[in-house]
């Protein structure tokens, strides 16, 4: 899959038409506060409005033109697998166990994880792959007391 | 001589003990930070900015702008090395760096890098210095109207020269920027707009969190998702050193100048940054150069015109940011709320409310940049170390500040859970060529928009002449129209058939 391709264009300006319409709606039904005898120029949904239907024309013009539009040449090179363990394991991370765990806790367990996802696969032996689970726990410990420390005691934040 | 003299007194209260060790540790932290692919210096200042809440105001200041400084300089070294531009801002350098690193002379690339980065700096000072308060002046004939079309101005040019070869998608971005912006309660009536539910979002999306995702959290999702890169393997030759010669920096004087002027120019428009300021400079020092032929197969002067350019947007982006509260660069965006945050009110009233704050930035710029020319001459051994530190180590530590760093400034939840969605989304427009410039412009300057447009119609009991009849407003109307005009496919392909010097292929 490319995101930088003619379907994803269209398929983008087919969201951003409808965000520019919703932008554009949520102006216009937005309260225009006669109740205060405010001047009917500055009802606080005029500019919604104005983005909103400038939006629809960009994405007009961005599905137009899909097809013309100049494009880097080969794949993407990127790792599906590898994007999509960070930004789960990530979310899990700051939207999950911080604010359910103690954050030193919680960034041991994530820092913890994250390197042993992508490190302990590449050791070959039993006895490597020890070695290397036990540098992770300790890199996470380090790493989770540090940043907590810092944070709490340097900057004297109540940690979620 | 008065400005002489505002700067020596500026210079002398900084350098401090305790100054002096904010510079060293900041500009070698932005140097780190700018060298490792995918950590860019927005991420960098906003992350950084969540640590200086407890620091009093100048402290707090010096160590942001030596880390602005620190982390587009340091953006070269992975350019040379790695052939990836540690910073958008060193693209144009990893086209001469690397090549040149390729024959056998890192060294004498990453000396080159350093001295021009310096003399950049330094030229972008003098400019900061001579041009901030005249331009103060003049943003004191502004009125709503011309702060209204100022904001246009800044989202459209952002838009149209950070989009490369789709300006539209420069400016879808900076539409969805001012989109964002009018989440919460609007400046004029106190109206609460677009909340979607969420009282958290009364107050509007704070700026930080969402520069730390777009910036942060992307890139920690950039980096992972992109094949690892290889180092080149240093072979030395006989001309590497370590020390630029002055023989070539007296040569290569014209390119220096031209470049610092052209990169302080460009960091004086809105939004646009250092990365057109480092592919302007090179593409004007190309032109003129006698050896042009060699630019993109280890030219010296072409890496030494990308680095010059590239850092005097910093000093340039900085005269926007204090004279109008309207950043040059993504960055500077990030100061112009860390200057909030610390009790500045960056804008026209500056250079009457703390007349002497433009020399004490230039004061802090310049020890700055004598910080980066120290470690770039001498600690060029440190730096190749780490950038051999593995991404899987340094990226678990990296998303743990961003999750703290927002926390820390209001301790809500909700400010994570917005740097994760702007994390996300700024991944997914990252990928599809949407630049992220716009959007922060648009996310800043949606306010003022907004105000401006409103107190102007009110004021003129709904009647749009004066938009287009006042002089600075009919200007702003005109370079406008003109820019999008330009961005239109058709007055390109045009213009490339006449080969006018404004086409975009031509510069790049």
């Amino acid at each position: 899959m490319r995101f930088d391709s003619a379907n994803a264009d269209r398929i983008t300006a087919i969201a951003l038409l409808c965000l520019g319409a919703a932008m554009t709606w949520g102006g216009y039904v937005m309260d225009r506060l006669e109740i205060r005898h405010i001047h009917p120029a500055s009802i606080p949904g005029l500019v919604p409005m104005i983005l909103g239907v400038a939006m629809m024309i960009c994405a007009v013009a961005l599905a137009v033109s899909a097809d013309q539009t100049e494009r880097a040449e080969g794949d993407d090179a990127g790792s599906w697998p590898h994007f999509a363990f960070t930004a789960i394991w990530s979310c899990i991370f700051a939207i999950g166990l911080v604010s359910r765990l103690p954050f030193v806790v919680a960034a041991a367990i994530y820092v913890a994880g994250f390197t042993a996802w992508f490190l302990l696969p590449r050791a070959e032996t039993q006895s490597a792959r020890l070695k290397s689970g036990a540098w992770i726990l300790v890199f996470a410990v380090v790493t989770a007391v540090s940043v907590s420390a810092l944070f709490r005691y340097g900057f004297l934040v109540r940690l979620p | 001589m008065e400005a002489l003299q505002n700067f020596a007194v500026a210079l002398m209260a900084l350098a401090t003990p305790m100054g002096l060790f904010h510079v060293a540790w900041a500009t070698l932290l932005g140097i780190f930070v700018g060298s490792l692919p995918g950590l860019t210096a927005t991420m960098g200042v906003a992350l950084l900015t969540t640590l200086t809440y407890t620091m009093d105001r100048d402290s707090a200041i010096l160590v942001l702008i030596c880390m602005y400084v620190g982390a587009i300089y340091g953006g070269s070294r992975s350019a040379i090395l790695l052939n990836i531009p540690g910073t958008p801002a060193s693209a144009a350098t990893s086209l001469d760096g690397y090549p040149l690193a390729k024959r056998g002379e890192a060294g004498y690339a990453m000396a080159l890098a350093t001295a021009g980065s310096a003399f950049g700096t330094l030229v972008g000072i003098l400019l900061l210095v001579l041009l901030a308060p005249p331009l103060a002046a003049i943003a004191f004939d502004f009125g709503s109207f011309e702060f209204f079309w100022l904001a246009v101005f800044g989202v459209v040019i952002s838009g149209q020269l950070t989009g490369g070869v789709s300006p539209l998608k420069g400016y879808i971005a900076g539409l969805l920027g001012l989109m964002v912006a009018m989440i919460g309660s609007e400046g004029i009536h106190a109206h609460v707009r677009f909340n979607l539910g969420f009282d958290q979002l009364n107050g509007g999306i704070a700026l930080i969190p969402a520069m730390v995702g777009a910036f942060g959290f992307a890139e920690v999702l950039t980096v992972m998702y992109r094949r690892e890169a290889q180092m080149v393997d240093r072979k030395k030759s006989r001309e590497d050193r370590m020390l630029p010669r002055l023989v070539d920096l007296a040569r290569y004087k014209f390119t220096i100048i031209r470049s610092g002027v052209i990169g302080t120019l460009v960091g004086i428009i809105p939004g646009v940054g250092e990365d057109i300021g480092a592919w302007a400079s090179y593409a004007a020092a190309r032109r003129t150069s006698a050896e042009r032929d060699s630019f993109g197969h280890g030219s010296k002067e072409g890496l030494t015109a990308a680095e010059t350019g590239n850092s005097a947007v910093v000093p340039g982006a900085l005269i926007p940011a204090l004279t109008l509260a309207v950043p040059g660069s993504a960055p500077a965006a990030v100061l112009i709320a860390a200057l909030f945050l610390h009790g500045i009110r960056p804008g026209p009233m500056i250079m009457f409310e703390q007349p002497t704050f433009i020399y004490s930035i230039a004061a802090m710029l310049v020890l700055a940049t004598i910080a980066i020319a120290i470690y770039g001459l001498s600690l060029t051994r440190l730096f190749i170390l780490v950038l051999r530190i593995p991404r899987e180590y340094l990226m678990p530590v990296v998303f743990t500040l961003c999750v703290i760093g927002p926390y820390a400034l209001t301790q809500r939840v909700f400010d994570i859970w917005i740097m994760v969605v702007f994390g996300l989304i700024g991944f997914v427009l990252r990928q599809m060529n949407y630049p992220m410039a716009p959007l922060v412009l648009g996310i800043i300057l949606g306010s003022l928009l907004d105000k401006s447009l409103r107190r102007g119609l009110t004021l003129t009991d709904g009647d749009l002449t004066p938009f287009f009849t006042r002089p600075i407003s009919a200007l702003f109307v005109i370079i406008i129209v003109l820019s999008i005009l330009a961005g239109l496919n058709p007055v390109r392909r045009a213009m490339a058939r006449l080969n006018l010097p404004g086409s975009r292929k031509d510069e790049t």
